[in-house]
Parts: C-alpha cells; sequence; structure tokens
C-alpha cells in the first residue's frame, strides 16, 4: 500500500515539477519563436538603431532606438536618486536605530514593496506630473524625469531591505572590535560598513534595474507615451508601455506584433547584458 | 555465538576519496558493540552504510557485501531494512510535533491503527527509555519542549517503536551532560537482553562501561576487534595501544 | 576638525535619508486614506459601475469580485506547480546538474517583465488557445507570473527543517510520501500558506499582465472560466487614463490597498503563530 502511495506521488511530483520547467523553457522558446520572425524581415541593427517607430502607416518603420534609450534613461535618473536617498536609510536604520525601532521601521518601509505600480502610477499622475504643470509650469508633466521620479520611489524599498541586512550584520560582527579601537560610529561607517557593503549596493543595483526597466503600469501613467528621443523634460516611451498600449490593437502575425515580440526580446536582452556586466564588476571587486 | 550482521570486505569512498577501507566485521547477536576510533575514521559512515543511508548519497562508492541474519542488505527492500535496523543520531532530532505522535509516527506507518495498542506501545517504549514517568502527564506536549537529555532518550524510544532487530546509536551521548549520558547508558545495558546495539563512540571509558565487544577503526581500516575487556586490556596492536593511552584522536 | 565636519556630515545624510524615506512613505499612506475614506461608501463597493462613460458613476462589485477571482485560479495553478518543483528539488532530485538547470531555468522566469508574460499569455492563452480575453487566460498568466516567487520562497521554507530530522524519518523505514506528508507538511504548512497569500497580493495588483489577456472595461461578475472580468488594477488604471473620474478612482485606491493589507496581515499572522 505505501508503496503504491510513494509510487503514485513520486510520480505526480516529477510530473508537475517536469511540466513547470517544460513550460517556462516553452514560455522563452515561444518568445523567441514570435520575434526571430520579426527579424527576417527588419535588420536586427536597423530595428535597435534606427529612429522611427511607425507601425502603422502606409509606409510603417520599425525602430526603437529612442524607446531603448527611454528605458535605459528613466531606470538610470530612478537610481541615481534613489541610490543615495536608499544607502543613507538603510545605514540609519542598521546604525542609528535601536533593536526595537528597527523592528517597527523595517515592516513600515516594506510597505512601500506592497502598492502595486498601478497605485504608484494613479499617485504620480495626481501629484508628480499635475505639481510639474502647476507649481513649475512644464509644459506638459507627463516626462521622462516624472517615471524617474516615480520609480526611484518604487525601487527604494528593495535598495533599503537589500543593503540593510547586510550593513546589520556586519556591523554586529565588528562594532565592539571596532569600539574598542576608539573610533567614531562614522569612522566605522566610512571605513568599513560602506565598503564591506558593497557587493550587496552593486546586487541591490542590479535588482532595482531590471525591476525599473521592466516596470509597465506606473512609467506608462506618467511618462507620456510618444517614441521620440528622450530628454530629461520631454515625454518618452519605454518598451514595456510601448508593449501594454500597441499588443491588443496589432493584428497577430503581422510584422508590428512581430516587432513588438521582438522589442519583448530586445529588453531581454539588455536585462540579460546588465546582470552580466554586474556579475562580472562583482567579482572584480571580490576580495 | 550468533552473528546477526557480517561485513565483507566493504570499501566506501566518495569522490573518490576513500573513507572505508576493506572493513571485515560480525557483529553479534543481542550484545553491545561498540565502535571507537578518532574523529573522522569513517565511523559514522559504517553506520548510515549499515542502514543503506550512504547507498543513497550520490557521491558515494560502495564494494563489498554486508549481510544481515545471513542476507545481503541489497536484497531487502531498503524500507524494511531501515524498519528492522534502527539508527538514532548524535544530536536529538524530535520531529516538531507532540510526544505521542513522535512515538507512533513510525508504528501508524506500518499499519498499526488500534488506539489502544498503540497506547500500550508508546507506553512500554517510553517506559524502556525511562521517559515515561517525566513525561506521562503530558504526551501531547510539543516534542521540542523536552530537554536534550529528554530529546535522545525519546529518539531511542521512537527507534524502538517498530520493533527493529539492531540499533545503531551515532554517538549518542556526546552533546549531553554527565547525569542524561548515565541514564542513557543504563538503558543501553537493558536493552541488549533484547536488541543488538552498535554504538559509535569517541568516549573510550563509555565504550569500556557498557560494551561487550569493541572495534578499534583509524583512518577507515579497521585496527583491531575482540571482546572490550581484553581489547581494553591487552591489545593485540600497537597502534590500539597508542589511542588507549590517549596518544592520538 | 575636519574629521568633525565628515562625522557630521554622513550623519546628516543618514538621518536625512531616514526622514525622506519615512515621510514619503506616510505620505502616500495617508494620501490614499483621506483621499479614499472621503468618498467611499458601501453602494461603491457593492454596486456595478455606472453612469456615461461608464464608470463615472456606481460602485466595482464585479471589479472585487473579478481581481479575487483572478488571484484565487492564479494561485491554485501557480502553488500546485510550485510547491511540487520544490518537493522534486528537494526530495527527488538526485542529480546536482539537474538541479541547477532547475533553478537556473526558475531564475529566468523570474527576471522576465511580468509584461513579457503577459504578452505570452496573450498569444498563445487568448488567441491560439482561443480563450479569449478570459478569467482563465489572465489567471494562468498570473500564475505563470507568481510561479518564481512562490517556488523559491517554499524551497526555502521546507530546507529550513534540519536534514536529520528527515534522515531520522527516513531511518525508521518511512517512505518520502509518509515523511513530507506526516513530518515537512505539518512542521511549515502555515509558512507555505503565508507565502501562498503574500504571492497571491502581488498577483491582484499586478496589471501588465491582464490587461491584454482578462481585463476588460465592463463585465459583470464572472459566470464561467471562459467569461472576461473586471479587475481592480485596471479598472483603476481605465479610470485615470480615460479621465472617467477621479474621485473613483481615489475610492478604488482605497479599497485595492485595504484588500492587500488585510491579506498581508492575516498572513503575517498564520505564518507566525505557527512558530
Amino acid at each position: 500500500m505505501h508503496k503504491f502511495i510513494e509510487k503514485v506521488f513520486s510520480l505526480f511530483i516529477r510530473l508537475m515539477a517536469f511540466m513547470s520547467i517544460f513550460l517556462i523553457i516553452f514560455i522563452i522558446f515561444f518568445i523567441l519563436k514570435e520575434s526571430l520572425v520579426f527579424f527576417r524581415q527588419v535588420s536586427f541593427l536597423s530595428f535597435i538603431t534606427g529612429k522611427i517607430w511607425r507601425p502603422v502607416s502606409v509606409n510603417p518603420s520599425y525602430s526603437i532606438f529612442p524607446i531603448i534609450l527611454s528605458t535605459i534613461f528613466v531606470s538610470l535618473i530612478a537610481i541615481i536618486i534613489a541610490l543615495p536617498i536608499g544607502i543613507g536609510c538603510a545605514l540609519f536604520i542598521s546604525n542609528y536605530l535601536d533593536e526595537g525601532l528597527r523592528h517597527f521601521v523595517k515592516p513600515y518601509i516594506n510597505i512601500l514593496s506592497g502598492i502595486p505600480s498601478v497605485v504608484y502610477g494613479f499617485i504620480g499622475f495626481l501629484v508628480i506630473v499635475k505639481n510639474f504643470e502647476v507649481k513649475l509650469a512644464f509644459s506638459s508633466g507627463e516626462s521622462i524625469l516624472a517615471g524617474g521620479i516615480l520609480l526611484s520611489i518604487m525601487i527604494l524599498p528593495f535598495i533599503i531591505s537589500t543593503c540593510d541586512e547586510s550593513m546589520f550584520n556586519i556591523k554586529n560582527k565588528y562594532l565592539t572590535t571596532s569600539q574598542a579601537l576608539g573610533v567614531s560610529k562614522w569612522y566605522m561607517i566610512t571605513k568599513l560598513i560602506l565598503p564591506t557593503a558593497r557587493r550587496s549596493i552593486i546586487a541591490s543595483i542590479i535588482l532595482c534595474l531590471a525591476r525599473a526597466m521592466g516596470e509597465t503600469m506606473a512609467v506608462m501613467m506618467v511618462i507620456g507615451n510618444s517614441p521620440i528621443m528622450p530628454k530629461l523634460l520631454s515625454k518618452g516611451q519605454t518598451i514595456p508601455s510601448l508593449i501594454a498600449l500597441e499588443m491588443g490593437g496589432a493584428q497577430v502575425g503581422s510584422l508590428h506584433y512581430h516587432g513588438l515580440f521582438a522589442a519583448g526580446l530586445v529588453l531581454m536582452l539588455l536585462l540579460l547584458c546588465i546582470n552580466i556586466i554586474l556579475y562580472f564588476l562583482q567579482r572584480k571587486l571580490n576580495f | 555465538m550468533d552473528t546477526i550482521i557480517n561485513i565483507n570486505s566493504l570499501s566506501v569512498s566518495f569522490n573518490n576519496k576513500s573513507v572505508l577501507k576493506d572493513i571485515d566485521l560480525n557483529i553479534i547477536k543481542n550484545k553491545i558493540t561498540a565502535i571507537i576510533g578518532p574523529s573522522g575514521c569513517g565511523k559514522s559512515t559504517l553506520l548510515k552504510t549499515l542502514n543503506y543511508m550512504t547507498y543513497e548519497d550520490q557521491f558515494a562508492n560502495i564494494n563489498g557485501d554486508i549481510l544481515f541474519n545471513k542476507i545481503n542488505i541489497k536484497e531487502i527492500p531498503k524500507e524494511d531494512l531501515r524498519r528492522r535496523i534502527g539508527l538514532v543520531f548524535q544530536n536529538p532530532t524530535p520531529f516538531p510535533i507532540s510526544i505521542y505522535k513522535n512515538m507512533v509516527y513510525g508504528p501508524v506507518y506500518y499499519g498499526k491503527k488500534d488506539k489502544k495498542s498503540l497506547n500500550i506501545l508508546v507506553e512500554e517504549k517510553l517506559k524502556i527509555s525511562g521517559l515515561y514517568d517525566e513525561v506521562k502527564e503530558d504526551l501531547n506536549a510539543s516534542a521540542l519542549k523536552l530537554s536534550g537529555g529528554q530529546q535522545q532518550r525519546l529518539c531511542i524510544a521512537r527507534a524502538l517503536s517498530v520493533e527493529p532487530e539492531v540499533i545503531l546509536l551515532d554517538e549518542p551521548c556526546s552533546s549531553l551532560d554527565l547525569k542524561n549520558t548515565a541514564n542513557i547508558e543504563k538503558m543501553l545495558k537493558n536493552l541488549s537482553d533484547d536488541y543488538t546495539i552498535i554504538i559509535v563512540t569517541h568516549n573510550l571509558s563509555q565504550a569500556k562501561r557498557i560494551s561487550d565487544y569493541t572495534a578499534f577503526i583509524l583512518n577507515g581500516e579497521l585496527i583491531e576487534y575482540g571482546e572490550t575487556q581484553e581489547l581494553f586490556t591487552k591489545p593485540k596492536d600497537e597502534r590500539t595501544q597508542e589511542y588507549i593511552d590517549g596518544i592520538f584522536g | 576638525m575636519r574629521r568633525y565636519a565628515q562625522g557630521y556630515f554622513i550623519k546628516l545624510w543618514c538621518v536625512l535619508s531616514g526622514i525622506i524615506v519615512l515621510s514619503l512613505i506616510s505620505y502616500i499612506i495617508i494620501y490614499i486614506i483621506i483621499n479614499g475614506i472621503s468618498v467611499l461608501n458601501l453602494s461603491f463597493i457593492f454596486d456595478s459601475p455606472k453612469g456615461m462613460p461608464l464608470g463615472s458613476e456606481g460602485g466595482i462589485y464585479p471589479a472585487i469580485i473579478g481581481s479575487l477571482y483572478l488571484t484565487l485560479i492564479a494561485c491554485f495553478f501557480a502553488s500546485i506547480l510550485a510547491i511540487s518543483t520544490a518537493i522534486y528539488l528537494l526530495f527527488y532530485c538526485n542529480s546536482i546538474k539537474i538541479s541547477n538547470l532547475i533553478h537556473l531555468v526558475i531564475g529566468c522566469i523570474a527576471g522576465i517583465p511580468s509584461i513579457i508574460i503577459g504578452m505570452f499569455g496573450y498569444t498563445l492563452l487568448v488567441y491560439q488557445l482561443r480563450l479569449g480575453r478570459s478569467l482563465i487566460a489572465g489567471g494562468i498568466t498570473l500564475g505563470i507570473m507568481i510561479f518564481p516567487v512562490i517556488e523559491v520562497k517554499v524551497e526555502r521554507i521546507i530546507s529550513e527543517i534540519d536534514s536529520y530530522i528527515i534522515s531520522s524519518s527516513y531511518a525508521l523505514g518511512v517512505s518520502k510520501t509518509y515523511t513530507f506528508f506526516r513530518l515537512v507538511l505539518p512542521a511549515c504548512k502555515r509558512d507555505i500558506i503565508a507565502s501562498i497569500a503574500l504571492a497571491g497580493s502581488y498577483a491582484m495588483g499586478a496589471t501588465a499582465p491582464i490587461i491584454l489577456t482578462s481585463a476588460v472595461m465592463f463585465a459583470p461578475t464572472p459566470k464561467s472560466l471562459t467569461s472576461p472580468v473586471m479587475a481592480l488594477p485596471y479598472h483603476l488604471y481605465l479610470l485615470i487614463s480615460e479621465s472617467i473620474s477621479i474621485q473613483n478612482a481615489y475610492a478604488t485606491t482605497f479599497v485595492l490597498i485595504s484588500i492587500l493589507l488585510t491579506i498581508n496581515i492575516i498572513a503575517s499572522l498564520v505564518a507566525k503563530t505557527g512558530r
């Protein structure tokens, strides 16, 4: 009897595990397949370097260079804003708060990561975009900068939790030794905690860049969605928002449709490149 | 003398690193056999091999035969073998469920469903391990609430609950204090009337106190095996003498 | 003197960042609560959307129910596959190569942006399998999105059990199945349920995967798996992007956040009492 149950259960588990892995591999190949169709008609180079995305006009043009640039641009702005604040806040939590307060503050910060991106988009639209227009008198509040600011808020909790964890461990490990030498807290932070935590700082950058570049809703609602060359205060369009807005309208099987898949593939390749670059950077920093 | 386990030229290696070399050992029924030797000499691997644990390690390479009641253990269904040869680990491993459920965990698996006979079994085995009087009020309490010594006795009682013929103990007292160690040693002495016990220990005086036979293993080789009295008083091998005298290990 | 200045600067930086982050969170929370509560009433929760354009009056009842259904289907689909994969890796997989491969594959799917998973769901489920924009297509797409989240968590929860405890179970001659159901599952079922609930709340808030696969502007509460549904996040998106009603958007946000918060609180309670 037990033998039988064991057989059935192990068979079930193996089957399900196999199915999951098969499904994932299938998804990856599916995306590859759908996008590679596109590159038979449009060269990869002209796709990523050309400047005009005009899929539905009489003589269509399929190039997403400005869109790729916007995607990277928005994410970089987000990282540039969020990183100093995030690291500072992580230092604050791990070094300046006592144990009890820490247990209260950490879940509080994690609330940020639980808010859905569409809600961020909503608040960003009403607060950031509207203030840009009303208080700062920009012609259009919907801009790359607005997207960057909004994204920076969204990635803050990830930077903070990744950095805080390792900083807290480092502090606990060396605090007494360091104090015994009579050095002050800020000295320990600059000479010990920041250098030792750089691996997790880099890890958090990878994580956040990937999240920022793949983010759809929040960015889409504040960035204006026009595929032009991005400037800080101009509108722009990112790859995810391009897919979200145009996929539903594109005829399945058309070049436009495959072009959107190809854009998705480019996004995934970008993420892969970032991961690889930062992987080697991290290995170089290893000591 | 009846032998229950015969080990014939057993060699075990992990990733081509030899751990046991050509071991021949006959374990005598209803006696306590102690296996001594410095740490890392392969004692624990020997126990795990008897219980078929090593065979499941993908890096292990095993040669030679082990006979249990004159039958090669490879021919005995794994589950049956493990029921008949119990194993208790170095650190207590109580399951994170109640004491009672710990005790009936195995028996229920082997088809004992009747509440009454389960209760009798639990009481009997807990009495053997000397734990019954300490926990009888509170059988439904979590086993994790017991002290370390109690937990280890529970683990031995749990190993007994499936009516094994042989019990393997891997340094069962190394994490316990003197009083608990004495309790367990007393219990093992009593058990040897009905069970064959093989105990790995690096505590020489413990081996001397409780075992009938002792095997000395060094660097994966069986150096000497014989009656405990003889091995400790008149060892035949120089290295055994050195080990007993505390020169290494 | 320079030393003191530097120390002062670092302290200023840390404290200032902390204050910025904490006040930002408080601002967002207060913003949602104050704006939400002032426009929320019972009929908003229990009514269907009405008015012209649709959604400018009435409530969001079908969207609440639609979101709950989507989340349930996603959790069901994802947790069966994810828990099975975790069990396979920890109990049945004997080869390090295979286990590394599976971890790599799971890492890949975790790194794919949700919109691309939505695009896959759109083409395969909605179009090629002819499910149309439907509950089931959206549920499965969300399920694919949360699969790696659940898998990673469940694998960590189970592997936190002392391996010697599992070995002692095997040492009694007991099968893997019995060990799993009698020992492993009772010890960690609460944590597993909590992790599924958290992944569910992640799915409920996600818009990108359902924008193409299941959500529509208006639908009654779904009658079958193949009917299109309304969903809270998508409804919220429409209210703003089509400039339908800012007031109702505030109320919808408040409802969505309240549901997510409730799930989170229940999940952490479930996980805590298990300890």
